[in-house]
Parts: C-alpha cells; structure tokens; sequence
C-alpha cells in the first residue's frame, strides 16, 4: 500500500518527517518495502500491509493507525459543511433508472448504487497525482473517483454503463452454468455457479467483486453510470478469483475482508467527489439493499489477563487511549473494559486481538525481557537425533562428508530407485514447482549422486558424500536413511605412496561401522538391485531382517547422474529406523582382562573359490568351540590365487587365536583344538592345508 | 685361608669378560656388571667382606687383592661402556616439513553445525528437541494452527501437495499424509496431541515451500520452531528466550527487537530482530545500515491453536517462534547464494569443521 503523505494530512495532522512516520509505522506492525521522496515536504511510503489488515490497505486505515501511534486526533470523513474530507447526503430510497435486486444474500450481504449523470470533465492534477503517487494510472473522471475512494476509504466500487445494462437491471446472483464473461482486460472467462456475478435481465455485467465486463465497461462515449458499492463474501470472492486466476485490487481487498458499513458512505464520498471535479452528479436516492444488518461485535479485555499475557502492566489510561483512537468503544468495567468492535476491523475476533492492539501500539520494547521458570524436567530428547549425530560421527571419522540434496527430485532420477522397480511407488507431485522437482526422492542415492557428478565436474577427484534424511514411497511411507557414495581414491595420496581405488569393501566396511554403532554386527549377502553391478551387490542384514544394501553403482546409472562413464561409484544405504529398531541392548559393563597368554596358530588352506568366506568362518567357529583350547579369534589374514594354486581354488591364510580365561594353555591343549578345526574344514569343505 | 693370587685376579677379570661377551642387551649388561661390582651379594662386596673378616696378618694382602680386582673390573666396564654396543645406529635426519599421513575425517553439513549448535543452546535452556514427519496432513500443518481452509494465509506458504496420499507412521487408514509441510509447527500440534502442558520443545527439521531456487530462496529449507507452554508464559518471556538465544548464538551484547507482525497461529505475532553483532547496531553493509537483522517470527500462541489440540486456553498460555536454519548460517558464515548448501560442492563443504 502505497502512502502519499500529503494524503494522509487530509486525515491527520501528522508533521513527522516520512523515514520517521515509517519507522515509528513498522515497529506497529506495517513493514516498509521503499520510501520515495515525492518533491518538498511529501513522500510515498510503500507499506506491506499484513493478510489481516485490509482496512489498512487505504489511506484512511492507516490514517488511524498514524493518529493513535502520535496520539493525534483523527478527521474522519463526514457529510458536514466543513468537514474536511466531504460525504454527500445522498438520501437513500428506491431508483427509478436501475432497478437493484439481491437474489444470493449469503454472497452479497449488502448492495449499495446510485446513478449518475456525466459530464465531460477531466479529473484535477490534484487527483491524478495522488493517484498517480498509489499506483493508480488515472483513466477517466468517473472512473478516477471510483479509484480515488478505493485509495482513501479502502472500499473497491465498480461503475457500469447504465446504457450497456439490459432491462436496466442489475441483479446479483450466482453465475449459471456455462456463462461467460469478458472481462475488462479483454479475456473470456468461463464462469460456474460457485461463482457470483452481478448481472442484468440477460447475462452477468461483472464477476461480483473481481472485475467488470466488457459490454458494461464506463467509456468516453458514456453518458450515465450505476456506481456500485457492495460487501461481498469473502471466501467467495477469494475462491472466484483463484479459480479464474484473476485478481484485482477490489478481489485483492474483498477477499481479506471489507467493511459492511463502509458501502454507503464509499457511494456519499463519491457522489461528493464527482461534484467536487464537475464529472456529473447523482440523480435520484440512493439504493442500499441490506435485507439482514450486522451488529458490531462486543469484546471483553480483562485486565488481568492483558498483563499476563503481555508479562508487563501497560497503564490504564493507554488502553482506553490506544483502543479509542482506533477508533473502537471502550467501557469499563470491574475487572477490565468492554469493547465494542467497528466492523471495519475484520481481524479483531476476540479478547487476544484487543491484547496485541494494546501491546503493539503501547510497544513491545517496554517488554523487560524474562525467562520462564522450569517446574518439570525436559522430556528426553528424540532418539532419532542422537542416532543420526551418532552415523554422522561413524561416517566423517571414515572420511566422508555431508551432503543435504532436496527431498524432490525428478522422475526420471527416482525410478531406477523404485522400490524393486515398482515405479508406482514413487509418490509425486501434483503441483510441482517444475518437471525437474517433480517426485519425492524414494531413496537419497540420486541427490548424492548428483552431488557426486557436479564434484566430478569440477574436476575434483576423490568424492565421498553421505547424507541422513527422509525417503518417501507409497509402500513404506516416509523412513529414514542413510546413504553414502564414494568414488576414487580410498585412501589420500601420500608422497610416501601407499593410496588406493575404492572399492566395495570400503563401503562395505563404512556399512559395518553405521551398522556395529546402531544396532551390533551386521551380515552382508549376494544380491541384486537394478543400479547396482551384479556380483558387486550385498543386502545388508541385521537380526535377520535386511535393512539396506551395499554395492557398485552400474555404468548406466552413474551416467544418467552426470559422473564420467569410466568412473567406478560405490554406494550404500540403510534404512535408519529399522537399524535403530533392531538395535540389541549393548551390555555396558567391561569384561575382566584375561590372566593368561593367548596362543596364535596360522593356517593356510586352498579352498573353492565359490565358498564364501563367512561359511569357513562358520566351520572354524563351530569346530573351535568343542576343542580342548577355547577360539577366541578368527581373522582372515590372506587371501590368494594364482600359480600354486589350483584353478577354481583359493588360498586363504587364517590366523586362530586360543586362549583360557582359567589356565595357561598347553602346546597339546591347542594343536588338539586346531586339529579338530582342520579337520571340520577337511571334512565339511575338501580344504586341502598348503 | 688360601690368599689368593694373580692367577685368582685373572680368573676373575675372564669370568668378567665371558659374561660381558654373551650378553644381549644393556640391561644384561647392567646386571653382569651388578654381579661384579654391586653393593650388595656382588664378587666384588664378597671379597670385601672377606677382607673384613680375614686374620689381621693377611688383611692387607687379600685387601690389596680385592682393591686390585675391583679397579680391573670397573676398567673394563667403563670400556665396555665406551663402547656403546647396544646404542641404535644413528638416526637419519628426516624432513619434518613434508605433509603428515593425515586420517582423512570428512565434513559435517554447515547446516548440520548450525542446527547443531542450536539445539546444544536450547538444550541448555532446558527445551526438549522433538522431530516430526516431513509428508503431513492439513489438519497438522494448517487446521490445527488457526488455518481453515479457504484462509488467506494458506496462501502466505504456498504448499507442495502429493499426487497420491501417502500413510503414516502410525500405519492407520485414516492417517494420510497429503502434502510436504510447510513449518515444523506441524510437530508442534502433534507433541501437544500427546503431551499435556507444561511443554517447552524445539522442533528442528525441513521445511517445503513453493519457492523457486534462486540465491536467496529455496523450496526446501531447514527450520526450527521453538513452543513453551505452561500458566503465565507471557510474551515477556519470550524476548527473554529469545535474546539468551541470540547471545549466546550471535553476540553477547544482542539487543531483540519485536516487529507486530501477522501469523494466523500466534496472537500477539511479530517479527524477530536481533541487533547486528557486526556493527553492534550502529548499520553497516550487512544490515543494510539497519542495525538490525531479522531472524524470524515469534508470538504468543494463538487460544485456537490451544482449542484444536484440546488444552485449556483460559489456563495456559504459550510462546512460539521460528527461526530459518539457512539463515542462520547465511549470516554466521557470510554464505552469499542459499544454492552453495544444496550443492555439496566439496570445495564449500570443506571450509567448515569436521
């Protein structure tokens, strides 16, 4: 809302100079978006007016709001001789040149009109540049004025060419079914009967506070206008303008709400105006239909509960001050004041809205500040925000970094991540900002990889990012995940040498780690997922129930991702809520040191190469626990093919470690239990020792 | 008894030199010459205390003897110790400017530290940290919160919604998720659905709106909406909360300012301006000569909020405020384009800590 300061002085005798007037304004609650100089002594000031105040969408609103923050009388517009700002006494009765008729009163509360005759005229400099200075392009007199009291008194008016009316009529009523209308703008729009239109005896004139028609449109050739001052509804208006897509400066100010008894005295200034400028004058009464009238609504303010809630005693004599020059009623009474409500004041509901009138005109900076005392203790924190700060610590002590990648991505990213292919899993957007935001990500691999592409591009060559957040997909609906891309050197170069590609065991083993911090030890085993290398892909598994999958990324995939085809990408994710779900009590008290010494025994074996490493592991385990030296330890320590060994074969190197929590073990106590462990390993997988 | 001779000395200083030659290491060594010539149980003391007892008229004989052994055995020590057979080789002179074989830690997000650090701030204050679920029902981000359908203010944050509902966590048919919230308030109505006042949370999490990408929106951005609720929270303290918050975040000598502003969920609502810690209010270019930099919206919460979630609005009264995680640390690190958060171009990622 545009504010020429001149303007506002017809209301208010304000001498504070604009930059002050505008700050001493936005510390009320009007921020200011520009303040421009408008040659001596004047200014526009360019107020955001917030979605509850469209009473102050008008010089007149804020006129008030001006005189209650200076403490400065207000002139309010009336039909007396010397009033400043001029009402006409236009009395009201039934016309004889429009006949007005409300056939929705649920839409249309109130319909005011009045017709004038017009004279050629041109409206005053004075006129145009308060206009002007709005952001108002001045157009014709008659329509100026209408524009002039949008402006001043905030109530949008519409004139019609009384001559463009069939059957001189107007009558309000809900558009009917496959009505149209062209609009002033010049555009068909085809209406339905949710819609309220203003109409004559054949086909809507306007869409009822939105926009006028065309065949009504008040032109140079216009001799006779209907002026049109109304109340509509306001979810109405609001729902007609958004289904159109058209918005007005009348939609703009109905929607939030106008004054019910603001019509008529909109119709008196303009009338009054129209005389002023010699652009024609009203002939015959004024009609008002307003079959059912509005009371202003009462409101209590306590007294108590004013100071409670504001935590400061504001004086008496400023409430009653601050409430009045708003131009409410107060009264007191015992424990505090009855208000009575202007209608123009759609915000003020009930007893907290006098609260932030009072507190936000007294102001908030006499607000000492506080702290509220503690009578319980905090309820423990989310679990989910010390698991996710423990994978975060896990994985950048691995090396990685953080991603945070949006939680839309576009289809054509999210489908190879569907859920085993199943694309009608993903969940879309039915009102994406555009195609490339168009689907909730149903895993965070596509916005790592992405992240992962445009690092690459940079020409940066070691990438490892993770990232913690939500996925969605209709089956499973939103989980969280952990996910994590790697891609290059596994270890950084070193002039001493010594660095290393990635590979899958090094997201395997930052799987491991996420796993052994949340939830205990985890098993991998062969799988397959659609982006992933088949024979390069294990499902991760914890307590029996697989909670993710580790693996290299296929050539495909890394490439729709924007990396370079020849780069290698291994990538992992897991869902964190089953991690956590599954999470094993970790028994929290240490276990005593061992008394006696360990014993070491290596053991090469040539084995099949198709036998999986944790199957031996498995012999080794189940064997060492019946020997007479107990297993304490089993590390593969070697792994080996090539001459010496067979092909299909592989060598493994073992190295078992025995030891007795009661008893130093003997050499014999210990050959014996390897022994039993060789020969389960014989017996069970023809392992040959080397 | 027999005096001993030159025969005995050389006997001795072989025995010596035997042992010198098998030992392995300086504490063997040490310990062959302690059983020559320790104080105590050594050839050496023996053949003192030999002297001591010994008839007077070959005191002086055996005493020369033992004076004579003890000189031999220590000369022969202190060259084996001139030796030095067991000192390592010298060490070759290394060039301790070349790098170090450092572990490779990675980076946690910037908004990570930032969301981080508040937490660890409201914690203190003794504000309980509480999640929620991103996908949400209207009823949760809207109904609950003084937004009924066909409110202007539905508008304010244009919403994403899905194209098909999506089921919550609770796993119930009738629990469907509609739309991508639009403010972590969502998770303040569902802590107030299953907690009954005094309440004091923080709600930390991402947030969607319709908002193109440009330098300084962006659809998706992390928030965290802070709600006290108890009898006779007053909007006294919540500037109170609010400025220990931004002293301790931004600078000690933080003013807050409150701007009336306009929240359909709070009554009184308004904006939050913290006093620019950079010019300490006097305007530079970082508050565009302001004095000060606004950090969100605040307000007492609205009785109807109190009303949707079944608490006594005539018993309880409550603050709320909420403030952008972006911004946060847009203006603690100076971060020119919100996109560089969203990029995760390493090169950012590795300007802030581990």
């Amino acid at each position: 809302m545009k504010l020429l300061i001149s303007w506002v002085r017809d209301f208010v005798d304000v001498s504070a100079p604009a930059d002050e007037l505008a700050a001493s304004l936005a510390l009320r609650g009007f921020e200011v978006a520009s303040i421009e100089p408008m040659g001596v002594g004047d200014a526009v000031i360019d107020f955001e007016v917030t979605a509850n105040r469209p009473d102050c969408l008008s010089v007149l609103g804020l006129a008030r709001e001006i005189a209650t923050a200076y403490d400065l009388p207000m002139r309010e517009p009336s039909d007396r001789p010397d009033a400043r700002i001029q009402l006409a006494a236009v009395p009201a009765g039934e016309s004889e040149h429009v006949s007005v008729t409300i056939d929705d009163d649920e839409l249309c509360p109130r319909y005011t009109a009045a017709v004038a005759e017009l004279r050629d005229a041109v409206s005053p400099d004075w006129m145009t540049r308060r206009l002007q200075a709005s952001g108002i392009r001045p157009i014709s007199a008659c329509v100026d004025v209408t524009n002039y009291v949008l402006m001043e008194m905030g109530h949008p008016m519409h004139a019609f060419d009384l001559d463009g009316l069939a059957g001189r009529a107007l009558r309000i009523r809900r558009a009917r079914l496959g009505e149209r209308v062209t609009t002033l703008d010049g555009v068909e729009r085809k209406l339905d009967q949710d819609m309220l239109v203003i109409a004559d005896s054949d086909r809507p004139q306007a869409i009822a506070g939105v926009m006028g028609s065309s065949t009504s449109e008040v032109t140079t050739a216009t001799r006779t206008v209907v002026f049109e001052s109304a109340y509509f509804k306001a979810s109405s208006i609001r729902r007609t303008s958004k289904k159109l897509g058209l918005r007005s400066e009348a939609s703009f100010r109905f929607e939030r709400g106008a004054d019910i008894n603001l019509p008529v005295a909109a119709l008196q200034r303009a009338t009054a105006l129209m005389t002023e400028i010699g652009a024609g004058r009203v002939i015959g009464p004024l009609v008002d239909r307003y079959p059912r009238r509005q009371g202003p609504r009462r409101l209590r303010l306590r007294r108590a509960h004013l100071g409670r809630l504001l935590g400061m005693a504001v004086p008496e004599s400023e409430v009653v001050r601050i409430l009045r020059s708003l131009g409410m009623s107060v009264a007191s009474t015992g424990d505090g004041w009855e208000v009575i409500v202007p209608t123009f004041r759609v915000d003020v509901l009930r007893e907290i809205d006098l609260v932030e009138e009072v507190g936000r005109h007294y102001g908030f900076d006499k607000l000492e500040p506080a702290f509220p005392a503690m009578d319980v203790p905090a309820t423990p924190p989310d679990p989910r925000i010390s698991r996710d700060q423990l994978v975060r610590r896990v994985l950048t002590a691995g090396g990685l970094s953080e991603a945070v990648t949006f939680g839309f991505i576009e289809a054509a990213a999210a489908e190879p991540f569907a859920p085993e292919g199943r694309v009608n899993e993903l969940v879309g957007l039915s009102n994406p900002l555009s195609a490339k935001f168009d689907t909730l990500r149903p895993s965070l691999l596509p916005g790592l990889l992405d992240a992962v592409a445009r690092n690459r591009r940079h020409g940066r060559r070691d990438v490892g990012l993770f990232e913690i957040g939500s996925r969605f997909t209709t089956g499973a609906g939103e989980t969280g995940g952990v996910a994590l891309a790697w891609t290059g050197a596994a270890v950084p170069n070193h002039w001493s040498g010594g660095s290393r590609e990635v590979d899958f065991f090094d997201v395997k083993g930052a799987a491991e780690a996420v796993c052994d911090a949340l939830a205990g030890s985890a098993r991998f085993r062969p799988s397959t997922r659609a982006f992933l290398v088949p024979g390069q892909t294990a499902e991760v598994v914890v307590a029996g129930s697989p909670v993710g999958v580790v693996g290299e990324l296929t050539a495909a995939v890394a490439e729709q991702s924007g990396a370079p085809p020849q780069d290698k990408v291994y990538v992992a994710e897991m869902d964190l809520g089953l991690l956590a779900a599954v999470r094993t009590e970790r028994q929290e008290w240490v276990q005593p040191l061992p008394r006696h010494p360990f014993v070491v025994r290596d053991a090469s074996l040539i084995v099949s190469d198709a036998l999986p490493a944790e199957i031996i592991r498995g012999t080794i385990q189940a064997s060492g626990t019946s020997g007479a030296a107990p297993l304490v330890g089993v590390e593969f320590f070697d792994r080996y093919t090539g001459p010496g060994v067979p092909a299909g074969s592989v060598s493994i190197a073992v190295r078992l470690t025995f030891q007795a929590p009661d008893r130093t073990l003997t050499d014999s106590d210990v050959q014996q239990a390897f022994d039993t462990i060789l020969a389960a390993l014989v017996r069970e997988h023809g392992a040959r020792q080397r | 008894m027999t005096v001993p001779d030159l025969a005995e000395l050389n006997a001795q200083i072989a025995a010596f030199e035997a042992e010198l030659a098998q030992v392995a290491s300086a504490r063997d060594a040490q310990s062959a010459r302690d059983r020559f010539l320790g104080r105590k149980n050594s050839v050496i003391a023996s053949w003192m205390q030999i002297v001591a007892g010994a008839p007077p008229e070959q005191k002086k004989v055996i005493g020369r003897f033992a004076n004579d052994l003890k000189k031999a055995i220590e000369a022969r020590w202190a060259q084996f110790v001139a030796e030095d057979r067991f000192s390592r080789p010298p060490a070759p002179t290394l060039d301790v400017t070349l790098p170090g074989r450092q572990p490779r830690l990675g980076h946690r997000h910037p908004l990570t530290l930032v969301r981080d650090r508040m937490e660890a701030i409201f914690t203190r204050m003794g504000f309980s940290v509480v999640e929620g679920p991103e996908v949400e029902d209207e009823w949760h981000c809207f109904d609950a919160l003084n937004m009924p359908a066909e409110h202007p203010a539905r508008d304010m944050q244009d919403t994403l919604y899905l194209a098909t509902p999506v089921r919550g966590e609770s796993g119930r048919s009738d629990d469907l998720r509609t739309l991508l919230r639009t403010h972590t308030s969502a998770v303040q109505i569902r802590y107030m659905e299953a907690h009954q006042p005094p309440v004091r949370i923080v709600a930390p999490g991402r947030v969607y709106r319709r908002d193109d990408l440009d330098l300084t929106h962006s659809p998706a951005f992390g928030q965290m909406e802070a709600l006290v609720v108890g009898e006779g929270i007053s909007l006294a303290h919540l500037k109170g909360t609010l400025l220990a918050f931004a002293r301790e975040m931004f600078s000690e000598s933080a003013r807050v300012r409150f701007r009336p502003s306009f929240f359909p969920y709070t009554e009184p609502s308004a904006e939050i301006d913290i006093s620019c810690w950079r010019c300490d209010g006097r305007g530079c270019q970082m508050c565009k000569q302001t004095g000060w930099i606004e950090l969100g919206g605040c307000g007492m919460v609205h009785p109807a909020v109190f009303e949707a979630v079944g608490y006594d609005a005539e018993r309880y009264t409550g603050f709320a405020f909420g403030i952008g995680i972006e911004r946060v640390a847009i203006l603690r690190h100076q971060v020119q384009d919100i996109r560089l958060f969203f990029e995760n171009d390493l090169r950012f990622l590795e300007q802030f800590p581990h």
